[in-house]
């Protein structure tokens, strides 16, 4: 357990922001060039946001699921306690 | 025993990657290769910040038009159907750098990349308030003044307001630009245009004013994996070591070699004007991102001392050994074949690209409908996208069964410059004529002006079966 405090929170921040940060850039393009979100919601209603903010929205929301995902990959990272 | 030993490597190995960062005060070089860099950066920064105000056709020349869905790219406009151009524009960008690299090494990382290039911008600048290497680190060593605090002021000002711009200039790469500079000035901005402003400035501001080096050693991918590219014609940057060594300071105008010493002084200047804080004569190592300071520098004091150039050099590991160079090996001419194949289509297929979309979406309400007189009628909307720069009329005909009778066909449908025209069809077929529930058939857009603008697109016919 020590040496897992050696590695700066810095440094776990980057790692579990920034690839998701990638990821979900990648996955804004290939979901909005698919789907145009002013049609999506004039289908199921919604609120009353530009596209600019749908776009936006999305990424943080893509951003969200990929870090709760990278938070996860580093959490069984750990090694378990196997005696 | 040896586990124990194992555990002891891994956690030196840990320490290092991640060891607290020692802020690094790169020196400034002149030279052929700062020069070199110099001239990339501005031309750089000149197209990014002087982009957006290009026009054409009184319109901005290049614009992603995110808000709109459309790209501008000076003649070209560019739909989310044409999506498959822009992968594949990525993909020939992503060639190109491995052909580079194979070539030259890390000219990407140390010309091009927007890290180095805001890096050096902001280097400059910071250079311009705090002064040189030697002040830099004198004025972090003070306590703090008033005298310090407004010099640090001065410099986190200057960089947040370049940031902002920064920031500014790249959601004008979005949305039109001179538009964005209006309603900047009254301050009417959409709140997610101030936001991305925010957060590109942000980035900005954070990644070349304090991550600098660590961006390209934690978080660059390319860094991790562009040595998978290298090979021993690759262009790098190393020391030469047989004739360096052994190093030491020497008195001027003594003859290094009958003192039993080599052509490297330790002057030490190479580790200063590092940008990631290598000593380049340790051998190639994966934080070097190939900007070549240490040469020009190196080439200064080698001048100075009356030496040969080129202690430190731009060369390939076969030159160093003495050993044959080649140019054209199968790496590179696969890198080359690919490139070549994939820009030969796709500009030939942007150039026979048709500017009109079809696309053909049955109404959902019902499935067809009997007419009084007995005809079996299907509804349709049709999305018709004229991707031209001018407007058109369009003729509509159908197929594929025979007899089909087209209602509200009239003179023409008239589709303005970029715009999308949903367009309902009722379209009727004798019952007779139909062999199965769901029959095949071809709805064909003609542009009455223009020969060359049609697109056909299949659609599924619906009605009773009788059989």
């Amino acid at each position: 357990m020590s040496e897992d405090n050696k590695v700066p929170t810095v440094q776990r921040f980057v790692a579990i922001l920034w690839p998701s940060f990638v990821v979900s850039g990648i996955a804004t393009i290939l979901f909005f060039t698919a789907f145009d979100p002013i049609e999506i919601i004039g289908c199921v209603g919604g609120w009353d946001v530009s596209r600019m903010g749908y776009y936006s929205i999305g990424f943080f929301l893509f951003w969200l699921l990929t870090s709760l995902n990278s938070v996860l990959t580093c959490y069984f990272l750990k090694p378990c306690a196997i005696k | 025993m040896t586990e124990k030993n194992t555990q002891n490597v891994e956690i030196t190995a840990v320490e290092e990657v991640y060891a607290k960062r020692k802020k690094i005060y790169p020196r400034q070089v002149t030279g052929l290769f700062a020069s070199l860099r110099f001239s990339g950066v501005l031309s750089l920064l000149g197209l990014y910040y002087l982009g957006p105000l290009m026009q054409w056709n009184g319109r901005q020349a290049i614009l992603f038009d995110l808000p709109a869905r459309k790209f501008y790219i000076f003649e070209w406009i560019f739909w989310p159907q044409d999506f498959i151009y822009l992968a594949a524009l990525l993909i020939i960008a992503a060639i190109a750098l491995f052909l580079v690299t194979a070539l030259a090494g890390r000219v990407w990382c140390g010309y091009a990349c927007p890290q180095t290039v805001w890096t050096e911008a902001f280097l400059w600048i910071e250079r311009k308030v705090e002064g040189s290497r030697a002040k830099q680190i004198k004025l972090d060593k003070k306590g703090w003044s008033w005298g310090k605090f407004r010099i640090k002021f001065t410099k986190h000002f200057i960089w947040i307001t370049f940031s902002l711009l920064t920031g500014f200039v790249f959601v004008g790469w979005f949305t039109p630009i001179t538009e964005l500079t209006a309603r900047t000035l009254s301050f009417e901005l959409g709140p997610w245009e101030a936001f991305w402003i925010f957060f590109y400035g942000f980035a900005t501001y954070g990644n070349a004013g304090w991550m600098r080096e660590q961006v390209c050693m934690y978080m660059c991918p390319y860094a991790r994996f562009q040595s998978a590219m290298f090979d021993k014609n690759t262009l790098v940057i190393s020391y030469d070591e047989e004739r360096g060594e052994p190093r030491g300071p020497r008195k001027k105008g003594s003859d290094y070699q009958t003192d039993g010493k080599g052509a490297c002084v330790d002057c030490s200047l190479c580790v200063q004007v590092c940008p990631t804080g290598i000593d380049i004569r340790d051998g190639l190592q994966y934080q070097c991102i190939g900007c070549a300071a240490c040469v020009d520098v190196c080439n200064e004091v080698m001048d100075k001392m009356g030496y040969q150039r080129n202690l430190v050099s731009y060369t390939t590991e076969n030159a160093l050994h003495g050993k044959k160079e080649s140019f054209f090996r199968p790496r590179v001419l696969i890198y080359i074949i690919l490139l070549s194949v994939i820009s030969v289509a796709l500009f030939t297929s942007i150039a026979q690209r048709v500017p009109l979309g079809l696309d053909v979406i049955r109404d959902r309400s019902s499935l067809y409908r009997e007419t009084d007189d007995g005809m079996i009628e299907n509804v349709y909307t049709l999305k018709i996208m004229n991707m031209d720069l001018k407007p058109h009329r369009y003729s509509l005909a159908v197929g594929g069964i025979d007899g089909l009778i087209l209602k509200k066909q009239n003179k023409g449908i008239h589709v303005d410059s970029g715009a999308v025209l949903n367009y309902p069809v009722r379209i009727q077929a004798e019952a007779d004529k139909l062999n199965a529930a769901s029959t095949e058939l071809m709805f064909y857009l003609n542009a009455i002006d223009d020969d060359a603008l049609s697109v056909a697109k299949e659609g599924r016919f619906l009605g009773p079966v009788y059989k």
